[in-house]
């Protein structure tokens, strides 16, 4: 539903945009793209020759799907790249780019500089989740803002309840990392739960998880126990969605796996990118005057 | 007078295995401290000796560094311990040669000091490995060069 002006009226790429743009040969291996994505904490990165316009994209899921598909570290990334990759224009509205992202299924998107014709910057969901917080944290009735003088009671609070995704899909400890990377490549999370047969939870694996194993030497044939990463982190699907931002943006997480209760099972998982869909702040207040809720 | 690369190089170096554990290079940072002289980066080498990169404290400090530390600003009440153990236990399941940085300049051991001088201003750089016949005989740093010509004044 359409409500008029929403938080992001009127900025620009260029305010939420990232401006380390990381750029490999065509002919540099996959080996050290891991590196760099490792190096950079990026799920992507650019390819193309200085100066020019770059001709494609790797990400983590393209590098995963190559070791699944039996390829050498050794090859060279311009056989798994994606090209073109898509721009943006850096004066772009984040609306506009938010709707391209979106018709293109896409989860970040090249800025160009018009003037040069040169890539300058990368936006991605929770860039947009991180600019939304600052404007949720000054806001005067932000659930972290210390000088709210306003009852809690008047304010309707967003709840991960509301956005989380449910029925989430996992794998047992005893699963191959093959199995693993068959479940990520089917979903649109980067990070799948580990979890025993009633779904509590026991570790997470992500594609980071998965391309360093990799570059590490393991075998397909792995477990998933001896790669998975615990705790799993969790929030409490009653709790605020300003709370469970923010602790993904503290924790450098993109996803919190969700739970009805402590020492429950999992009941859904809520990303850095459904936080961004939704376009808005993080509580009700705002809806009546600028916020646009994006339903999908 | 010292003129060449070879005149002011330090032969008395460490380097990690791109394969080792990132543990064994933190080791190696902080064992330097106590010996007297705190080194801020390891040349990175391959089981032949052939140099493959460099591992620094950037290098590190870069993989620590929150992404979206640029909003941290706003958020008022951080428990910081917590974040900084979460964001430091990342390291442990890393090899040297996951977070290095490949693509280094070296030297040979006849390079020129005004050379030397020349590389570290304009490519930023404070150290630069010193390999002959695709094997690494040394390291200079910008300090030994700094004190090597301040001497002179």
């Amino acid at each position: 539903m359409s409500m008029g002006k929403d938080t992001l009226t009127g900025l620009k790429v260029h305010h939420a945009m990232r401006r380390q743009l990381i750029t490999l040969q065509p002919d540099d291996t996959i080996d050290c793209c891991i590196q760099y994505l490792t190096k950079y904490k990026i799920n992507a990165l650019l390819i193309g020759r200085s100066g020019e316009l770059p001709a494609g994209v790797v990400s983590k899921t393209d590098i995963m799907s190559a070791w699944y598909s039996g390829l050498p570290l050794s090859t060279q990334i311009e056989m798994i790249m994606n090209a073109p990759p898509l721009f943006c224009d850096q004066d772009d509205t984040l609306d506009s780019a938010l709707n391209t992202m979106k018709t293109n299924n896409i989860y970040r998107l090249y800025a160009l500089n018009s003037e040069s014709s040169l890539a300058c910057g990368v936006i991605a969901y929770p860039d947009i989740v991180g600019l939304l917080y600052h404007y949720c944290s000054r806001c005067s009735q932000g659930l972290f803002n210390k000088s709210r003088q306003d009852s809690e009671e008047k304010i309707k609070r967003y709840k991960v309840l509301e956005f989380m995704t449910k029925n989430v899909e996992s794998c047992k400890e005893e699963d191959s990392l093959e199995s693993v990377i068959e479940t990520l490549a089917a979903s649109r999370f980067g990070a799948v739960l580990i979890a025993d047969d009633k779904h509590y939870p026991k570790g997470v694996i992500s594609r980071t998880d998965i391309i360093l194993c990799w570059r590490h030497g393991l075998d397909l044939a792995t477990s998933a126990r001896e790669i998975m990463s615990e705790p799993v982190a969790l929030c409490h699907q009653e709790a605020p969605l300003e709370s469970a931002i923010k602790s993904m943006i503290l924790k450098d997480l993109h996803r919190l796996f969700v739970v009805p209760k402590k020492n429950h099972p999992v009941s859904g998982i809520v990303s850095l990118t459904d936080a961004a869909r939704l376009r808005s702040g993080s509580c009700h207040a705002c809806i009546s005057s600028r916020i646009r809720v994006d339903e999908n | 007078m010292k003129t060449k690369a070879r005149d002011i190089m330090d032969s008395n170096f460490k380097t990690v295995n791109s394969e080792d554990p990132l543990s064994y290079a933190l080791e190696i940072f902080k064992d330097s401290k106590s010996e007297g002289r705190t080194i801020f980066g390891i040349m990175v080498t391959d089981r032949h000796g052939s140099l493959q990169g460099m591992i620094s404290m950037y290098d590190i400090l870069l993989f620590v560094l929150p992404k979206h530390v640029k909003i941290w600003g706003n958020i008022s009440d951080i428990e910081i311990g917590g974040v900084i153990d979460q964001s430091v236990g990342k390291l442990n399941n890393l090899l040297v040669g996951d977070i290095m940085t490949p693509k280094v300049i070296s030297i040979t051991p006849d390079t020129h000091l005004m050379m030397i001088l020349d590389i570290m201003i304009k490519k930023h750089v404070r150290r630069l490995p010193v390999v002959s016949n695709e094997q690494v005989v040394g390291i200079v740093y910008i300090s030994d060069l700094f004190n090597y010509l301040i001497e002179r004044v």
